[in-house]
């Protein structure tokens, strides 16, 4: 790790020269922007400020296409379940696997549930926000900017990255695995984040060379988007160079797949992504914010199986990703947290399924997890008037509490304003 | 810092068109050769990289440099024009569009019928249980081959426009007729092809209207036919979406001659003698009344297009969207109500919306030099042809996922993001990787001499030219060429 300081360190002035090209950058994508403030100011902001300096680290797993939270957290007592969701209600209520006498988990969340078990599992149920859009990509963005208004435009993390670290002088401060572009959650023209979508292709064909070659031929690129391929190209060059390091000094100690067989395959390798999420955290590699995603949530037919099978397959991931931080010694430090950009429908339509909905439970696992139910389950008796689950708890709560107890940032500054406490953290953090 | 165009016919300032005869590349050369910066753009850079890096310094407004701009000549207008509605073009291509001028090649990629692709022998296949690879491939050889590439460029929009991807249709006959349907329909009219889009087989899986009927109507069609298809968000409610829903029930997958056994499922699975669409069955359908986008009757599929295209919202949202696409990341509220409003005139005829977006004030504008990324199929396909090897649609086909576009595979039902989106630190080690990829398959290269000028349009950044300054055989300058930031833009 100390050595690893020292060469962030040297590399860091090339970012922030990087970051200096990369505001001219952003003022020529201004348009769809608010006003970027002066460069210069902001390098220099970089420079001096210290950043978070505790080792905490968030992983947060998307699940995306909108997932169906009755069938994640199944009330297991509410008979009006059955008439909503004649197809879908009878097994998932008599395979679920009890919490309480009221709520189970899904049949196929058995390693979660012992997760459970050990206290390592917080639940915060309804989790929505006012005036649901039913639109995935409305969705996903209010959630992703944690701005129900719409006007933010830089991701939470982003943010985040860009307010609470220094990531112009380490770009693995943020990185998105198993994806190709960065997600919007990520996402602030002020920060730098890396995104690798597989580990064992992530490098220049021809090495050294030709990532000199590269290094040149991007430099002080002109045009609105000479500063992102330039930056990009720097921080590819840099992240490479770390994982030359890394992958040399991790072995997996868990039994990672993605060899699961889903009825509508996903397009995510969820366990390669968060195994690469480990190898990351073990070697040091000085990384906060990580972002994973599993699609294949947007059950409008024949949600029987598919539903099933992917809460299978986030199951076997997390449970090995968990096992594998757990041998390393770095369980205590990992917050694992899922997100969806809504729930689905309390009644089933006829293609055995279900459409969009609105509040769902969300999943906080690990270490850093106080076990327990929190929120409260919206009522199946109490629906809005488009027929869905009203919210009991703002997910941006949740943001907060993650922001402050457990990265111990300004969640103030992030977020905009506070919102009710959710106390779902064993030992929050003193910001 | 400083950008250098090259030869000085690139160089001019905008001035008004010159007279309608166009000119040659020969000539456009020539030009290079009489203002004395050199014959061939490699030996030319070589002879003036230091006049040039101290004469032709651009600077943006306020923001570091931009691009030095050279749309104000009409030999450069052609080559952004070839650049983004075409896969680029052979010496002989860009001699014959730059003899016809620019509004006389317009004339031509927008009149021109589409050209078929062979048909896919494998399609034939029972149930569609073919590997995609298969028709990834055959759909990227006919990129690399076609004699009206626009048409698979209008295709591929589409394709990222009105969605569907080959898991969920689960039928790869689907998916290639849906290729088929989208190329034909292109350049037509857009209540004609919300028709086709709404019945298309593969469409009917991906948005579950197949499954969708009048006792209990499935919403992911009525939703993004609104949302993602044809208005945006805001201008609906809830409540359209559900009665639209009710509408638009009645649809069933079209029905199979036959069946026979589908190799490596041991079973029966369908086999259709012909393409077909979805078929419409009364008996699931909805026919009382419904209430939707203002109106109150009963409406079928057809009258649910015609509401929608009696909403002001739909020719402003997909012009703004083809702008988008082919002139300007961010274009102004202005030009995109001029193309509505032109579009909806015409009664939504898309040869009249692609005329007026590429004849527009706006796609000669500086600021439309260079402001658009070309999207990973896009760069590779123009690779391929800049380098005259038509053999690479493996290759093609397999590195289009590190760089976040795999045909017939859309990340979700929004289709493919564009521009910034496509740059991430995977993206571009992928994109670089490509064309080492690429020149290493080549069995030759053709002479890179005029390369800068054919692909980059002469006008290179300083890194770009001094590295192909230094590069000493082809194999280097046709790297840095194509795998240049210059390169990756359109």
């Amino acid at each position: 790790m100390s050595d690893q300081v020292g060469i962030n360190q040297l590399k860091r002035r090339d970012f922030l020269r990087a970051g200096l090209v990369f505001g001219a950058g952003a003022a020529g994508l201004a348009a769809g922007y608010a006003a970027v403030p002066d460069a210069f100011a902001r390098a220099v902001y970089a420079a001096k400020q210290e950043g978070i300096t505790n080792d905490n680290v968030l992983v947060m797993i998307q699940l995306a296409g909108g997932n169906d939270g009755l069938r994640t957290l199944v009330p297991l007592a509410d008979p009006l379940l059955h008439d909503l969701r004649p197809q879908l209600a009878g097994s998932m209520v008599a395979r679920a696997l009890p919490l309480n006498n009221q709520y189970g988990l899904n049949h196929n969340l058995g390693g979660i549930k012992s997760l459970w078990d050990k206290g390592k599992v917080a639940i915060v149920q309804g989790v929505g926000y006012p005036n649901p859009t039913f639109s995935h990509f409305e969705s996903i963005r209010i959630w992703e900017t944690g701005d129900p208004t719409r006007r933010q435009v830089d991701g939470w993390l982003g943010r985040t990255l860009a307010q609470a670290y220094d990531s112009n002088g380490h770009p693995l401060t943020g990185c998105a695995c198993g994806a190709t572009d960065v997600p919007g959650a990520l996402r602030d023209l002020q920060a730098t984040m890396t995104v690798i979508q597989d580990q064992k292709k992530f490098g220049f064909t021809g090495g050294r060379e030709v990532e000199a070659a590269v290094g040149a031929l991007y430099k002080g690129t002109p045009g609105i988007y000479g500063a992102l391929f330039d930056t990009a190209i720097a921080t590819a060059t840099e992240t490479v160079a770390t994982l030359r390091t890394s992958s040399t000094s991790y072995v997996p100690m868990a039994d990672y797949s993605d060899k699961v067989k889903l009825v509508y395959s996903s397009k995510n390798q969820l366990a390669a992504a968060l195994q690469l999420a480990a190898e990351l955290i073990v070697t040091g590699t000085g990384v906060k914010l990580l972002h994973v995603t599993l699609g294949g949530f947007d059950t409008h037919y024949t949600e029987l199986n598919r539903h099933d099978d992917l809460m299978g397959y986030l199951d076997s991931a997390v449970s090995a990703f968990y096992q594998d931080l757990a041998a390393h010694g770095k369980a205590d430090k990992v917050l694992i947290a899922t997100w969806s950009e809504f729930g689905r429908r309390p009644k089933e339509n006829a293609s055995g399924g279900t459409d969009h909905g609105a509040a769902a439970p969300l999943l906080l696992i690990g270490d850093p997890a106080k076990g327990g139910l929190y929120g409260s389950e919206p009522s199946l008796t109490d629906l809005d008037t488009t027929g869905n689950l009203k919210y009991a708890v703002d997910f941006r709560s949740v943001y907060q509490e993650i922001l402050g107890g457990h990265l111990g940032a300004d969640s103030k500054a992030i977020l905009g304003e506070s919102f009710d406490h959710v106390d779902f953290l064993r030992t929050p953090v003193a910001v | 810092m400083a950008v250098a165009p090259i030869p000085s016919d690139l160089e001019s300032p905008p001035t008004p068109d010159p007279p309608k005869r166009g000119v040659t590349r020969r000539q456009a050369l020539a030009a290079a050769v009489a203002a004395g910066v050199g014959v061939g753009a490699v030996r030319l850079l070589g002879g003036a990289l230091q006049n040039l890096n101290h004469t032709t310094t651009t600077a943006g407004a306020g923001s570091g440099t931009d691009w030095a701009s050279p749309l104000g000549s009409e030999s450069a207008r052609v080559m952004q024009l070839l650049r983004r509605t075409t896969f680029g073009y052979t010496p002989a291509q860009l001699d014959a569009a730059l003899s016809d001028g620019f509004s006389r090649t317009v004339d031509r990629l927008i009149e021109t019928p589409p050209a078929e692709p062979p048909a896919l022998v494998a399609a034939s296949t029972p149930g569609g249980r073919f590997a995609v690879v298969q028709l990834q491939q055959w759909w990227i050889d006919h990129m690399l081959s076609t004699p009206t590439p626009i048409a698979e460029r209008m295709t591929l929009f589409w394709h990222g426009h009105f969605t569907s991807d080959y898991r969920k249709a689960a039928d790869n006959t689907f998916m290639y007729w849906q290729n088929l349907t989208w190329r034909r329909m292109a350049m037509t009219d857009l209540r004609s092809m919300l028709m086709k889009v709404t019945t298309d087989p593969a469409m009917l899986r991906y948005l579950d209207l197949a499954t969708s009927v009048a006792s209990s109507p499935n919403e992911n069609y009525s939703r993004e036919l609104m949302e993602l298809f044809t208005m945006g968000t805001g201008n609906y409610t809830e409540e359209d979406v559900r009665q639209g829903a009710l509408a638009l029930t009645g649809w069933q997958l079209p029905r199979p001659d036959g069946t026979a056994p589908a190799p490596g499922t041991g079973r029966n699975l369908p086999v259709y003698t012909s393409q077909k669409s979805g078929v419409f069955n009364r008996r699931r359908a909805y026919s009382a009344t419904v209430t939707f986008l203002g109106h109150t009757g009963t409406l079928d599929t057809q009258g649910v297009v015609d509401r929608i295209l009696a909403q002001n919202a739909t020719a402003p949202f997909i012009a703004s969207k083809v702008a988008q696409h082919f002139v300007t990341s961010r274009p102004s509220s202005s030009f995109v109500n001029r193309l509505g409003d032109t579009f909806r005139r015409s009664r939504y005829d898309m040869k009249t919306l692609m005329r007026a977006v590429l004849t527009s004030p706006e796609f000669a504008d500086p600021s439309s030099y260079r402001s658009l990324v070309k999207s990973p199929i896009e760069l590779m396909v123009h690779a391929s042809r800049a380098i005259g090897d038509s053999q690479l649609s493996r290759l093609i086909a397999a590195a289009g996922s590190g760089m976040g576009q795999t045909l017939f595979d859309p990340p979700d039902v929004g289709g493919w993001p564009n521009n910034e989106s496509w740059i991430s630190s995977n993206t571009v080690i992928e994109r670089v990787n490509f064309v080492t990829a690429a020149l290493a398959q080549a069995k030759s290269l053709p002479s890179s001499r005029d390369a800068a000028v054919h692909q980059l349009d002469g006008v290179v950044g300083t890194q770009t030219a001094a590295l192909l300054n230094q590069a000493t055989d082809e194999g280097t300058r046709w790297f840095v060429t194509l795998a240049s930031p210059e390169f990756q833009l359109k």
